[in-house]
């Protein structure tokens, strides 16, 4: 009598691939996202490196012949682990997911109502007397509860809460369970002795609950205490090798080059920042924000030149080619400024639903826009020309003790104004 | 930040207390310092120093400075540092009998470090890159009773009261957002302005600058807006 699970050789998607050519011998591994049957087939069929549809048969034939191929589909199933990175050939992840769980609340369902019909012999079923259905209906349930326990979930188990579905498997898996047992032990009785029976079977399993529960709660924390020491090795091991990488490095060559100031003053100023970067904001992609963007502008220009850039943003934005015309003319700002003028150059950008505004402030003699030689037209045209094409403005003001370069841009569509 | 001469001491040396873990860092202060009002008048004068919150407590306590020159991340206290040290000297007055004011000097931009100290009570912040001439103005600046602002935290408060923005209207509380005029010496300062310069493109004297700034720091200090007290409650100040 073949169960749910009992793998068809028939069906047509399976068919249709294409049985795989195996080189070396891989692992007796089951791929969790081989489709919706546990994947046994599979497995053997790859490591044995024969067609799947071979091992099919054979376990059909075997199932058919005597019961055999069943014993050993289920002991295969409960001793082969399972992998998630083993590839499947075919169907998409999500996919068999959803199949595999549809499959089985089909599967307790139809269990179910066998149960009930068993229980109610004026349905007309007279089933009662047979040992085979309450049998059946025992390993589905504890095929649906185990299959909840799979390696890959018991991992996902331990890192999260269960989810609803689990727990409806689980409490299905096992009422199933329980009830064919006590249909199976009461055969013949009355209904009175189930229920004695059944509450004979509880107050087994409280006990057992109750005795079990220290260890399993100290085996848990035990467990937690282990994970979080090793969590704080793993960090305490990254911090160690960014130091290494880039602190005690950077100290090596500031020795080697004391004479010279500058360098001494631009390693150190470089090395800051990156160590600045690393402990209070974390990793961020300068391709993301605008914010971002211009920061990583001001920090180039800096190692350029090894003058010190104080740079101020507030507000943020997506990255866009606005942004980027933008970051690019600040950065076309601050290398006239740190050129051209005397330290420090100061930087501050705001970023909100008016508009971006971008100022770069220098303590330099300061210059005419109209006096700008021709050779020197990196302002005239990678400031103002790129912000005017951009639908921007930009302005050159001349202050008593420096000069400030005055970027603006319009708000990005679709946001207020 | 610079190039601002130290203004005349108005009544002899600010008394300054330095408080840092760095053994280093005190020496190298102390001496640029020195080094910076070599020539001048003394605008101000160490009368001791302090490596954690404990010693720094009773030497502040002891020598009732003018200025105390603080450390936002130090040993000992109740593991917040340079706050623990400013609510340890709660009530300390000077000789004068004004209030022992703090200004935070840290390595760190991280915002949560620059509010707590302030809403603690310091009345400045600056970062310890700062040059010793700027070092000497913000001393002086402290010791008036006046406000420090660096352009960093000057881009703090802009972030942390929604200014940049431009959202006004969506808080009534007065505390929880800045005048426009606030705002407006805000963005100088966030845009490098020294005092002077804010005070000169705004056509207002520097006293009205340090008005505005105190005020704004005030409502750093009170206001109960979701961003700075969330800041706060991280580091259990609230």
């Amino acid at each position: 009598m073949p169960t749910p699970y009992e793998p068809a050789a028939s069906r047509a998607w399976a068919a249709s691939e294409p049985p795989r050519p195996v080189v070396t011998r891989p692992p007796l591994v089951r791929s969790r996202t081989a489709g919706w049957t546990p994947g046994v087939c599979d497995a053997v069929a790859r490591h044995l490196g024969v067609s799947r549809r071979l091992v099919r048969a054979a376990f059909v034939v075997l199932a058919l012949s005597g019961g055999a191929g069943v014993a050993a589909y289920l002991f295969l199933w409960a001793l082969t682990s399972e992998s998630e990175d083993v590839a499947p050939a075919g169907s998409a992840r999500g996919w068999s997911e959803r199949r595999r769980s549809a499959l089985l609340l089909l599967g307790g369902g139809v269990a179910v109502v066998v149960g009930l019909a068993l229980l109610v012999p004026g349905l007309g079923v007279s089933l009662r007397g047979s040992g085979i259905l309450p049998v059946l209906v025992i390993a589905v349930g504890a095929v649906v509860a185990w299959s909840t326990l799979d390696e890959a979930q018991r991992s996902r188990w331990l890192t999260g809460r269960p989810g609803g579905m689990t727990w409806v498997r689980i409490a299905l898996g096992g009422g199933l369970a329980l009830l064919g047992i006590l249909v199976l032990m009461t055969r013949g009785r009355s209904i009175s002795v189930v229920w004695d029976a059944m509450l004979a079977a509880l107050s087994v399993l409280v006990g057992a609950l109750i005795i079990a529960a220290p260890w399993a709660v100290r085996l848990w924390s035990d467990f937690r205490r282990e994970q979080v020491a090793a969590a704080r090795a793993t960090e305490r091991a990254d911090i160690a090798a960014h130091l290494h990488d880039s602190v005690l490095q950077t100290l090596a060559l500031i020795q080697r080059q004391a004479d010279d100031g500058q360098a001494v003053t631009r390693l150190a100023r470089a090395q800051e920042r990156e160590l600045r970067t690393w402990l209070y904001d974390g990793p961020q992609g300068s391709q993301q924000s605008l914010a971002a963007a211009v920061t990583e502008v001001a920090h180039e220009v800096e190692d350029l030149h090894g003058v010190p850039v104080d740079l101020v943003v507030t507000g943020d934005r997506p990255f866009e080619q606005h942004g980027a015309a933008l970051s690019r003319a600040l950065r076309e700002a601050l290398l006239n400024a740190v050129r051209h003028a005397a330290p420090p150059v100061t930087a501050y950008v705001e970023i909100g639903p008016h508009g971006v505004e971008a100022f770069v402030r220098d303590r330099g003699a300061g210059f005419d826009l109209e006096t700008v030689p021709d050779d020197r037209l990196g302002v005239r045209q990678s400031v103002l020309g790129r912000m005017e094409r951009h639908g921007g403005s930009a302005r050159v003001r001349r202050r008593d003790d420096g000069t400030e370069v005055e970027l603006r841009l319009p708000p990005l569509e679709g946001e207020q104004s | 930040m610079t190039t601002t001469p130290a203004p005349a001491p108005s009544s002899g040396p600010v008394r300054v207390v330095l408080v840092d873990d760095h053994r280093m860092f005190r020496t190298g202060v102390r001496a640029e310092l020195t080094e910076a009002m070599a020539g001048g008048a003394p605008v101000c004068e160490f009368v001791g120093e302090a490596p954690d919150v404990d010693s720094a407590i009773a030497v502040i306590r002891r020598e009732t400075p003018d200025v105390v020159l603080l450390d936002v991340h130090l040993p000992g206290g109740s593991g917040n540092g340079g706050g623990d040290v400013i609510r340890g000297c709660a009530g300390v007055e000077t000789a004068s009998g004004a209030p022992v004011r703090f200004l935070a000097l840290s390595v760190s931009d991280a915002a949560e470090d620059v509010i707590a100290v302030i809403r603690a009570g310091a009345r400045g912040y600056v970062t310890k890159t700062i040059n010793a001439r700027d070092l000497v103005t913000a001393i002086r600046r402290v010791a008036d009773g006046d406000a420090v602002f660096s352009p960093r935290l000057a881009g703090f408060v802009l972030d942390a009261f929604g200014a940049a923005a431009g959202e006004i209207a969506e808080v009534d509380e007065e505390l929880d957002r800045l005048s426009a005029r606030e705002r407006e010496v805000m963005r100088l300062i966030a845009r490098g302005f020294q005092y002077k310069e804010v005070a000169k493109e705004l056509f207002i004297s520097v006293k009205t600058v340090e008005t505005h700034v105190s005020s704004v720091l005030r409502k750093l200090q009170l206001s109960s807006r979701h961003e700075l007290t969330a800041w706060a409650m991280g580091r259990r100040l609230v």
